[in-house]
């Protein structure tokens, strides 16, 4: 008896412990979630699966209820006219239907660019292991390089231009819309137009190697006033020069305007120290972080193309470090 | 089975033969349809581009699909009289191994067969009411 007691009260603390959880769970960080639709495409995704978690939810109940009936109901026969019916209306028409209603809903919400306005900003987004290139095109063709941070103007549609160099990704920022693949050799097109301002978090969602995890970038959704203030900055070349950057032969890979660093091999820096983080969303920009990464950017991020430079000496990466703190 | 519906067994129609063609014929206009929507789909999007509107290859479906489904109804008109169509009635008994029985069966199959290739053409269909060009 008393066993059986105790069982009760494991089963009580395992629900409780399973409810605490979920509770947990709802409190979860939304700038990454499709729940918490920010954008026109992702509202019409939820809009979706609320519609088919609540419709299954309805079947299931009418499945279960009728085999508790059939189990435990009466066990009067019923008419084989009857039991044909029930057989051809819930076992062949109800599922086609509703599959073929199912079906068009879902083609509903497929965009029709064809016949769309032109887009009213348009973003070249490159995929590489494991960052994110990014370039404005502005009203004059001509384009702000920056990566790894994306700003977007509330209320307009932007239209993103992705090419991958290297292997397939996938551009996804959940909580302004669906994901598509960024492929080497094909420029894929892609909408979104976020309606809520805020920090949102995209990422690449095909597995793209060791980092693919760690390849994700913030965006920022704001007013197009600060957007276009925002570019504004962007396009300023950086505050500094230093001569032990182009020393140490990092403008070999790395872009800094308004300086001789040119390279275009790993991320435009020019604004680095602006961004909310670094190394693609991996770490918050610090100058703890940085010192780490200098020295041995493969052990925070496997396979990242950079070297580590524990060759030069402590006071130089610190100098390093201070200069990249700098290019605000 | 009891002797009431033995003797009403007798009086329809079991088909004969040895032809397996009405078992698959349904299934076989199936595949047919979807080559046609989908090869016709391809090369006509890979001809005028991604841009291209999607009207005369809609035009191309949907007739493939009034073809196809007048095919798979001529086939169940010709099915509906050979066997009763109940599911659970136990007219429906195909353990006797005998030649009506075995005709029996294959008529059933190919009835469900029937319906189940009419609502794979009706699906394989309906994105082309949806969607406008190539992309």
């Amino acid at each position: 008896m008393r066993g059986h007691m105790r069982r009760g009260a494991t089963t009580i603390a395992k629900v409780s412990a399973l409810l605490v959880s979920a509770a947990t769970l709802a409190a979860c960080n939304t700038e990454q979630s499709m729940l918490h639709p920010a954008g026109e495409d992702a509202a019409a995704v939820n809009s979706l699966f609320w519609a088919m978690a609540i419709g299954a939810a309805i079947i299931w109940i009418i499945v279960m209820g009728t085999t508790v009936y059939a189990v435990l109901g009466k066990k009067r026969p019923k008419s084989e006219k009857f039991a044909d019916r029930f057989i051809l209306l819930g076992g062949v028409a109800f599922p086609t239907v509703t599959l073929a209603a199912l079906l068009v809903f879902g083609l509903a919400l497929l965009p029709d660019w064809v016949r769309a306005d032109a887009p009213d900003l348009r973003v070249h987004v490159t995929a590489e292991q494991y960052w994110w290139r990014i370039a404005y095109e502005q009203p004059d063709g001509s384009m702000v390089d920056t990566a790894n941070e994306l700003f977007l103007p509330q209320g307009q549609t932007a239209e993103f231009v992705l090419n991958s160099t290297d292997v397939i990704h996938s551009f996804w920022i959940p909580t302004l819309g669906g994901k598509i693949d960024v492929i080497p050799g094909r420029t894929n097109l892609w909408r979104l137009k976020p309606t809520e301002a805020g920090v949102y978090r995209g990422v690449c969602a095909e597995f793209c190697g060791p980092s693919h995890a760690l390849m994700a970038f913030p965006v920022i959704v704001e007013a197009q006033a600060d957007f276009d203030a925002r570019l504004a900055r962007e396009a300023a070349p950086a505050a500094a020069s230093n001569d032990l950057f182009l020393a140490t032969g990092c403008g070999a890979c790395h872009a800094i305007r308004g300086t001789e660093a040119a390279g275009r091999v790993g991320p435009d820096l020019t604004h680095f120290a602006s961004r909310r983080t670094m190394a693609a969303g991996t770490l918050p920009i610090s100058a703890e972080n940085l010192a780490a990464w200098l020295l041995d950017p493969d052990h925070i991020k496997p396979d990242v193309r950079m070297p580590g430079y524990d060759s030069l000496g402590q006071s130089e990466r610190d100098a390093l470090v201070s200069y990249l703190l700098e290019l605000r | 089975m009891t002797e009431d519906n033995a003797v009403k067994e007798v009086e329809r129609e079991t088909g004969s033969g040895t032809d397996l063609w009405s078992v698959i014929i349904a299934p076989f206009i199936w595949a047919a349809h979807f080559l046609v929507c989908y090869v016709g789909a391809a090369i006509y999007c890979q001809k005028l581009g991604r841009d291209a509107d999607l009207g005369d290859i809609r035009l191309l479906v949907l007739g493939a699909t009034a073809v196809a489904l007048v095919g798979i109804g001529a086939s169940t008109f010709r099915l509906w009289r050979v066997r009763g169509r109940s599911l659970t009635d136990n007219d429906f008994e195909y353990e006797h191994d005998t030649p009506e029985e075995r005709h029996r069966f294959l008529s059933h199959v190919a009835l469900m067969l029937c319906v189940l290739s009419a609502v794979a053409v009706i699906y394989v269909t309906i994105p082309m009411l949806y969607l406008s060009s190539c992309r």
